[in-house]
C-alpha cells in the first residue's frame, strides 16, 4: 500500500473527517463543508469453464483464485475547508465487503488528502490527489499520473496518488508539473513508480491540444500528445498518442510445453513502444450518443506471444498421462493466468463502441469491446436512474467470441451488478 | 434612418412603410428589407418599370443603399432591444447567480429540484457549479461556443459538443446563458398579444442564432413594449423543432426591474414544467484562471 493509504481504525478515520468538515479549523476556516455518499452494491459473477484458470481449478480445486460474487457497503466522506490562503481537501472511504465463500472484510482508506494554494502565480497541491489526464474514454495512454483502470463495471471513487503538483493557468494555456510518488521506493512499478510528469494544455477555439512528458525512475522518458476537436454541434473527435522508452510489464521466462517448477512470470521492463488512440462522440438532439474508439497498445502481449501462450495452455495437460502430478500441471496453468495482468489492454488492437441514451432521469447504455485479432468481445448493458439523492445503477457484462479468444479465457465470463447510492 | 428620401411608391416595401402605426412598425418594415438582403433577392430588379432606363440604375442603386442602411439600422435596433431585455436577467457584466431549478410533472407534482452556482461573466463566459447532492462536484464551463464538463470524481475536464450541453429539463444553456444580444439577430415581427389569450400587447421579435454554440437556433421572443422586459419565448433547437416554451416572471409586474423566475415547458417529449428561480445575483468577477478549462479540476474557495 502506498505511503498515503493510511490504515487507521475506522472510527478514527470517520472522526478525523467529520472534525475536518465541521470544526472550523481552530475557528479560522472559511465555509467548511462535509458531504458524501453511502453505496450498497452487489456484484454477481459467473466463472467460465474455459481458459487456464478454469482448467487449473478443474484439475485441482482452488489452485487459482478467482473473484467471486461480492456484496458490500461503502461510505464515502468528502470535506474541504480554507484556512487563510490554504485549502484542505480530504475524502475517505469506509468499506465492508462480503465475498462469496469468505468472511466479511472491513477497510478504510483516504482517497484524497491534500492541501492546495497559490504562490507567485502558480497553483500548488501536496498530498494524495486524483490527477487524471488525456482525452479518451475507454483507453487513456497519457493518463500518466492516475493511470486509471478504465471500463470498470460500476463507478467508484478513485484513489489519488501521492504527489506534489504545481500548475499555472492563463486564459488559454495551462502548465502542470507533477512529482508523483515522491516518497515511493525505487521498486515501485506502474502507477506507484516515482516519476516527474508534465502537461501543457492549449485551448485553440474548437480544438484542445495537450502535450505530455513523463520521466520515471526506471521506465525513463515517455512523450505524448492528445487533441480533442469539436467538429460540429454534434460531433467531437479525439486522438492521443504516447511513445515510451520502457514500460513496467510481466514476462514469462518459460516457453514451450514443459512444466515449470517455479512461477515463470516476473516483473520486467519492456522495450520502446507506442500507444495510439483515435475516437469520436456523436450526440443527437434527443441525447442519443454514440462513442467509437480504436486503439493500439504496444504494452499488451503480441499476437505471437498469445499464440505461444495458447499452445502452452493446450500442452500442459498432456503431461498428466506422462506422470506429472495434477497439482503441478494445475499450478502451471494457474500461472498462465498472469498473462491477463500484463497490460490494461489484453490485445494490442481494440475497438470500442458505446451507444447511450439520456432520457430525463434515465441513462441507458450498451457498449462492446472488440478485439479483431481473435474476435473476442465484451458486451455491457447498463442502466442508471438518478433521483434527488438516490442513484440506482444496474448492468450486465458478458464475454463472447470464439472459444480461443483471449477474452473468452478470462476466469469470470459473466457479471451482473446493482448499486444503490444515497448522496448527502 | 427613416429620414432618407425615397419615393415610397417605387418600392413595395417602402409603400407599406408609409402605413406607420408607431415606431416599432418602422423597425418591422426595415427588417423586411434586411431579410431581402439576407436571402439575396435581386433588389435592383424591384426598381424596374418605375423610371426610364437611365434613372433605373440610379433608382436601383439608391434602393440597394437604402435597404442596406435600413437593414443595418434594424440590426442595431434589435441589438438595442435585446440588450434592454438582457438587462432584466443580467444586471451587470459579471455576476454570481444562485439558481434553483425545480421540475414539475404534468400533474403538477414536483419531480426534482437542483441548485446551481453560476458565474456569468462578460464575453459569453460562464462557469456553472452543480450544488445538489446527487450531482455535487459536477461543473460546466462555457467559453463562447466552446464547452467543457467535469464529472464528480473524475478530475478530468471533458470537451463536450453543443448537443451534449442540452442535457436535462433545464439545459446548462438555460441556466448559464443570460444574454441574447450578441448571440442572436433578427427582426421585429410586430405588435402582438403578450400571451395568446391576453390583452396586453408586446413586441414580437424573431431571432436567429448568430453563433453555432447557442442552445437554441431560433427564438420567437415577446418583450414589453415600454421597458422591453422579456415576457415569453418559443425556443427552437437546430432542427427547428419547438423544444421549450418559456415564460419570464418579473419582480414587479407593473414596474419590472429584474427577472425572478423563468418557467420552461418542454415541448419535445415529456411536457414537464421547469422553473428556474434566480435566488440571488451579485456582481462578481472571477479570476481569469477559473475560466481555463483545466482549472475545473481544482477546487477554489467560492468566497
Amino acid at each position: 500500500m502506498g505511503t498515503f493509504l493510511l490504515r487507521l481504525p475506522n472510527p478514527v478515520l470517520v472522526c478525523a473527517l467529520v472534525l475536518l468538515g465541521t470544526t472550523p479549523l481552530a475557528a479560522r476556516a472559511d465555509d467548511p463543508n462535509l458531504d458524501g455518499t453511502v453505496r450498497l452494491y452487489r456484484i454477481g459473477r459467473t466463472v467460465g469453464d474455459t481458459g487456464p484458470l478454469a482448467q487449473a481449478n478443474a484439475l485441482q480445486p482452488r489452485t487459482a483464485g478467482v473473484d467471486g460474487s461480492v456484496a458490500g457497503a461503502q461510505v464515502e466522506l468528502r470535506t474541504s475547508a480554507s484556512v487563510s490562503a490554504v485549502q484542505v481537501h480530504a475524502s475517505a472511504t469506509l468499506q465492508t465487503q462480503q465475498t462469496q465463500g469468505s468472511a466479511s472484510e472491513t477497510q478504510s482508506r483516504f482517497n484524497e488528502a491534500y492541501v492546495a494554494g497559490q504562490a507567485m502565480g502558480w497553483q500548488w497541491s501536496a498530498g494524495k490527489k486524483v490527477v487524471s489526464w488525456d482525452v479518451g474514454y475507454a483507453f487513456r495512454p497519457n493518463d500518466m499520473v492516475q493511470q486509471e483502470v478504465r471500463r470498470t463495471l460500476a463507478s467508484e471513487a478513485l484513489q489519488g496518488r501521492a504527489l506534489l503538483m504545481a500548475e499555472h493557468f492563463d486564459a488559454d494555456t495551462a502548465w502542470s508539473v507533477v512529482w508523483v510518488n515522491p516518497t515511493q521506493e525505487r521498486a515501485g512499478t506502474g502507477a506507484q513508480e516515482a516519476a516527474v510528469a508534465a502537461r501543457l494544455y492549449q485551448h485553440h477555439g474548437a480544438l484542445d491540444w495537450h502535450a505530455f512528458a513523463r520521466h520515471g525512475e526506471h521506465t525513463a522518458t515517455s512523450l505524448g500528445a492528445a487533441a480533442s476537436w469539436v467538429a460540429s454541434d454534434a460531433l467531437e473527435l479525439h486522438a492521443s498518442v504516447r511513445a515510451y522508452r520502457h514500460m513496467d510489464t510481466l514476462a514469462s521466462g518459460v516457453t514451450g510445453a514443459a512444466p515449470s517448477t517455479a512461477d515463470p512470470w516476473h516483473a520486467t521492463l519492456s522495450g520502446a513502444g507506442q500507444q495510439v488512440l483515435v475516437g469520436g462522440t456523436w450526440t443527437s438532439e434527443s441525447q442519443v450518443s454514440l462513442l467509437v474508439e480504436a486503439w493500439h497498445d504496444d504494452t499488451a502481449l503480441t499476437d505471437r506471444q498469445w499464440r505461444d501462450w495458447t499452445a502452452r495452455n493446450q500442452a500442459l495437460p498432456t503431461w498428466l498421462p506422462k506422470g506429472v502430478a495434477a497439482a503441478a500441471v494445475a499450478g502451471n496453468l494457474a500461472w498462465q493466468g498472469k498473462a491477463f495482468g500484463v497490460s490494461n489492454s489484453l490485445r494490442q488492437d481494440n475497438l470500442f463502441v458505446r451507444l447511450s441514451w439520456q432520457n430525463d432521469r434515465w441513462l441507458t447504455a450498451l457498449d462492446v469491446l472488440y478485439t479483431p485479432a481473435d474476435q473476442g468481445t465484451v458486451t455491457t448493458a447498463s442502466i442508471v436512474w438518478s433521483g434527488e439523492r438516490f442513484k440506482l445503477e444496474a448492468g450486465l457484462r458478458a464475454h463472447g467470441g470464439p472459444g480461443d479468444a483471449v477474452l473468452r479465457q478470462l476466469p469470470v465470463q459473466r457479471q451482473g451488478y446493482a448499486v444503490v447510492t444515497w448522496a448527502f | 434612418m427613416i429620414s432618407l428620401s425615397i419615393d415610397p411608391s417605387k418600392h413595395a416595401t417602402a409603400t407599406t412603410a408609409t402605413k406607420s402605426y408607431g415606431w416599432w412598425r418602422h423597425r418591422s418594415l426595415t427588417s423586411t428589407a434586411r431579410s431581402n438582403v439576407a436571402v439575396g433577392l435581386p433588389l435592383a430588379r424591384r426598381g424596374e418599370g418605375v423610371g426610364g432606363s437611365g434613372g433605373k440604375t440610379l433608382a436601383s442603386l439608391l434602393m440597394v443603399a437604402t435597404t442596406l442602411l435600413l437593414g443595418t439600422a434594424n440590426a442595431q435596433d434589435i441589438t438595442a432591444l435585446l440588450k434592454d431585455a438582457d438587462h432584466f436577467r443580467m444586471s451587470a457584466d459579471n455576476l454570481q447567480v444562485e439558481t434553483q431549478v425545480t421540475v414539475f410533472n404534468t400533474d403538477g407534482s414536483q419531480d426534482k429540484e437542483r441548485r446551481y452556482t453560476v458565474f456569468a461573466q462578460s464575453e459569453r463566459k460562464s462557469l456553472v457549479l452543480m450544488q445538489s447532492p446527487v450531482e455535487k462536484g459536477q461543473k460546466v464551463l462555457m467559453l463562447g461556443d466552446d464547452f467543457w464538463l467535469l464529472m464528480p470524481g473524475s478530475q478530468r475536464p471533458l470537451r463536450i459538443t453543443p448537443m451534449q450541453k442540452l442535457l436535462g429539463d433545464a439545459s446548462t444553456g438555460d441556466i448559464a446563458t443570460m444574454n441574447w444580444a450578441g448571440d442572436y439577430s433578427g427582426q421585429i415581427v410586430g405588435e402582438e398579444a403578450c400571451q395568446p389569450e391576453g390583452k396586453t400587447t408586446c413586441l414580437h421579435l424573431s431571432l436567429q442564432a448568430q453563433r453555432k454554440g447557442v442552445t437554441y437556433q431560433r427564438i420567437e421572443l415577446w418583450i414589453g413594449k415600454a421597458r422591453h422586459e422579456p415576457v415569453r419565448a418559443d425556443l427552437f433547437v437546430q432542427s427547428d423543432k419547438l423544444a421549450k416554451q418559456a415564460r419570464y416572471v418579473m419582480d414587479k409586474p407593473s414596474n419590472p426591474t429584474t427577472v425572478t423566475e423563468m418557467v420552461l415547458v418542454d415541448q419535445l417529449s415529456n411536457k414537464k414544467e421547469t422553473r428556474i428561480r434566480y435566488l440571488s445575483r451579485k456582481e462578481r468577477t472571477v479570476p481569469p484562471e477559473w475560466l481555463n478549462p483545466m482549472f475545473l479540476a481544482r477546487n477554489p474557495a467560492l468566497e
